[in-house]
């Protein structure tokens, strides 16, 4: 039963973990990007697309990882180089996301998948989550380009007095943060569900975002929040499985009455450990 | 969700050499008409209609179960459109406001109550049917222990249930019957952790009724055991070692009639829930793990239910080991959406 619940909530984690690294990446450059969940769609319809079409799912998982990426530039250039306001744009790239995913997906509905070879249930994209969250937190925290980041994210004008180059720095960083989004997708198509559907994300996406504040934008807080938010998911199911008395409708709460039962927790810390220039768009030196 | 993507595609039919135009029929679908499940099985029964009558279809995929419906259909009676067939359980209401405003278009909704003139409603008898599905489980399952994930518990998803578990315990009277409730119809990663729990607990055959069998029949085979098909009857092509059977909707003969109907002018609005006998429902084809006494022992089961059987005869227990059924007692077709409770040996809860 722990074991079993161990896997699952791994299983159900991971997408959460790789959303949410994507999202700690952006928001330490300042950037709060609310279209996760359509960036994360639209890695698993390419996912599934280029998967289906080769017959090999590792071309499906770069396919996506690159098309997560080229499509947050068009959410980059609006809140990097026009300055627009961060929550509409990125409630836009959300929609956009919703719409190109299905217009890609269409065509794969019910398509064989071919999906993640996996050994003892881990395939690739869960091996490789861990070594990434350790090479993003010491490319945050001990690199030069992760100081530039975190500075041009916590106060643009110092930072550019210093001479970052902060548009450099936040194209990158939401670029790096589309690729990690779309990972996520293309996780849940290839490695979980075997197959597209429409908005087969199911609001993980906006999770993962919660997922960032539980984790004080650190990425080895968000390995715990994946595990814990994907093991409220898992548990639901495991338990009803193993037939606990408990009624299936309050389970499905669950992860969601967990999210509202953390959020509080992480309330006065959290503010003082989110990035201070976070969702304000930057306009130069006066 | 967000359903943003609508297309309306046209399909010409062939010209014919006769007076009268050929009929134009509007289908709108709740989601993508190739999902291997409840949409494809509707998109194969237009396929038939148009085959067979050469009619106009006009069809939308992803209509939403909202006022966005009642403006696709009005589209396309705008274009011509005489028989609108709304196949979604969430379309009932805005295809009945069109229906009252429409008197001259006939409407057909799948699975719902409402009747007009113009307006009927069609789904299949799915219960008494799936009792067959459950013989087949009786029979192949080693553990005795079945695994079903559905989407949401309604009344006629939980008699779905309760028919399986009474089929494979007409074969091993000790059958358990697991279930697990995702929450909705098409939430593929709660499915897929559904069925590895469910397999997790031992199930070594796991069925499901949600709208499409895909990622469950595909956990179920990557993990080696059975799987058992709902809604469209194609999904055996994602198990070639684990599937076992299945059941699966064929509406093209109904649709079909229902088309000459119109052009008739003989169309008037009914209640139509069929079943094996009428062939509105079908067995799958077995899978090739199915031995030959276990396909001999469902087809007996599936004659038996298409002459009229019915699980739901008393004395049945249901599983807090109170009588859900007196002896004497039966349920009949009408009554499928009233189940609240689960059999004995179902393991889980309806509320």
């Amino acid at each position: 039963m722990i074991a079993a619940l161990l896997i699952a909530s791994v299983a159900a984690g991971t997408a959460l973990l790789y959303a949410a690294l994507g999202e700690i990446v952006g928001e330490r450059a300042g950037i709060i990007n609310l279209g996760v969940e359509g960036v994360m769609l639209v890695g698993a319809a390419c996912a599934c697309a280029v998967g289906a079409m080769s017959g090999n799912p590792y071309f499906g998982v770069l396919a996506a990882a690159l098309a997560g990426a080229l499509i947050s530039l068009v959410f980059a250039y609006a809140v990097v180089d026009c300055a627009a306001n961060q929550l509409a744009a990125g409630l836009s790239l959300l929609l956009l996301g919703l719409g190109v995913s299905a217009l890609i997906g269409n065509p794969f509905v019910g398509a064989v998948m071919p999906g993640l070879p996996s050994l003892a249930r881990m395939d690739a994209l869960v091996a490789l989550v861990l070594p990434l969250t350790a090479l993003i937190a010491w490319g945050l925290w001990a690199t030069r380009w992760g100081l530039q980041l975190r500075a041009v994210g916590e106060n643009p004008t110092a930072a550019f007095a210093a001479g970052c180059n902060r548009r450099r720095l936040q194209y990158q960083a939401i670029a790096l943060s589309g690729m990690l989004s779309a990972l996520a997708g293309a996780h849940i198509a290839l490695g979980v569900a075997y197959t597209w559907a429409e908005g087969m994300t199911g609001g993980r996406g906006f999770i993962a975002i919660a997922l960032v504040m539980f984790a004080r934008w650190n990425p080895w807080g968000a390995v715990a929040g994946a595990l814990v938010f994907g093991g409220a998911e898992a548990s639901q199911l495991q338990l009803q499985a193993h037939g606990v008395d408990v009624s299936p409708f309050v389970m499905n709460m669950l992860p969601y009455l967990l999210t509202l039962a953390v959020l509080p927790l992480t309330g006065k810390r959290g503010r003082l450990a989110a990035p201070a220039a976070l969702g304000r768009p930057y306009r130069g030196v006066e | 969700m967000l359903k943003i993507l609508i297309c309306v595609l046209a399909l010409a039919s062939p010209v014919r050499a006769q007076d009268k135009p050929p009929l134009t029929v509007g289908v709108i679908y709740i989601g993508t008409a190739n999902d291997y499940g409840y949409n494809r099985a509707m998109k194969d029964g237009v396929e038939a209609l148009r085959k067979a009558t050469g009619a106009n279809v006009l069809e939308a995929e992803n209509v939403p179960e909202s006022a966005e419906a009642q403006r696709v259909m009005a589209a396309m009676i705008a274009k011509g459109a005489k028989l609108i067939m709304a196949t979604s359980f969430g379309h009932q209401e805005f295809a009945f406001n069109l229906a009252r405003s429409h008197p001259q278009v006939a409407f057909v909704h799948a699975g719902g109550w409402m009747l007009r003139d113009n307006f009927g409603n069609f789904f299949g008898a799915t219960q008494t049917a799936w009792y067959v599905l459950g013989v087949a489980a009786g029979h192949m399952s080693k553990a005795g222990k079945a695994g079903f994930v559905a989407g949401v518990p309604i009344g006629y998803v939980i008699g779905n249930i309760n028919a399986f578990h009474l089929g494979a315990r007409s074969v091993n009277p000790k059958f358990q019957t697991r279930v697990v409730v995702t929450g909705g119809w098409s939430d593929k990663v709660k499915e897929a952790a559904a069925a590895n729990a469910l397999i997790d607990q031992g199930a070594d055959i796991v069925t499901m009724h949600v709208d499409s069998p895909a990622t469950v029949i595909q956990i179920a085979e990557n993990r080696g055991v059975y799987s058992i098909g709902f809604q469209s009857i194609e999904a055996r092509a994602l198990a070639p070692k684990g599937w076992l059977t299945g059941l699966g909707f064929n509406w093209g003969p109904y649709m079909t009639e229902t088309a000459q109907q119109v052009v008739n002018g003989t169309f008037k609005g009914k209640m139509v829930r069929l079943g094996l006998r009428e062939k509105m429902l079908v067995v799958a084809p077995f899978g090739d793990a199915v031995p030959q006494n276990v396909r001999d022992a469902v087809d007996a089961a599936a004659a038996r239910v298409a002459d009229g059987f019915t699980p739901f005869t008393g004395p049945i227990k249901d599983n807090t080991g109170a009588y859900a059924l007196r002896a004497g007692e039966k349920m009949e077709n009408s009554d499928m959406g009233k189940f609240d409770w689960y059999a004995e040996g179902v393991i889980g809860r309806v509320k």
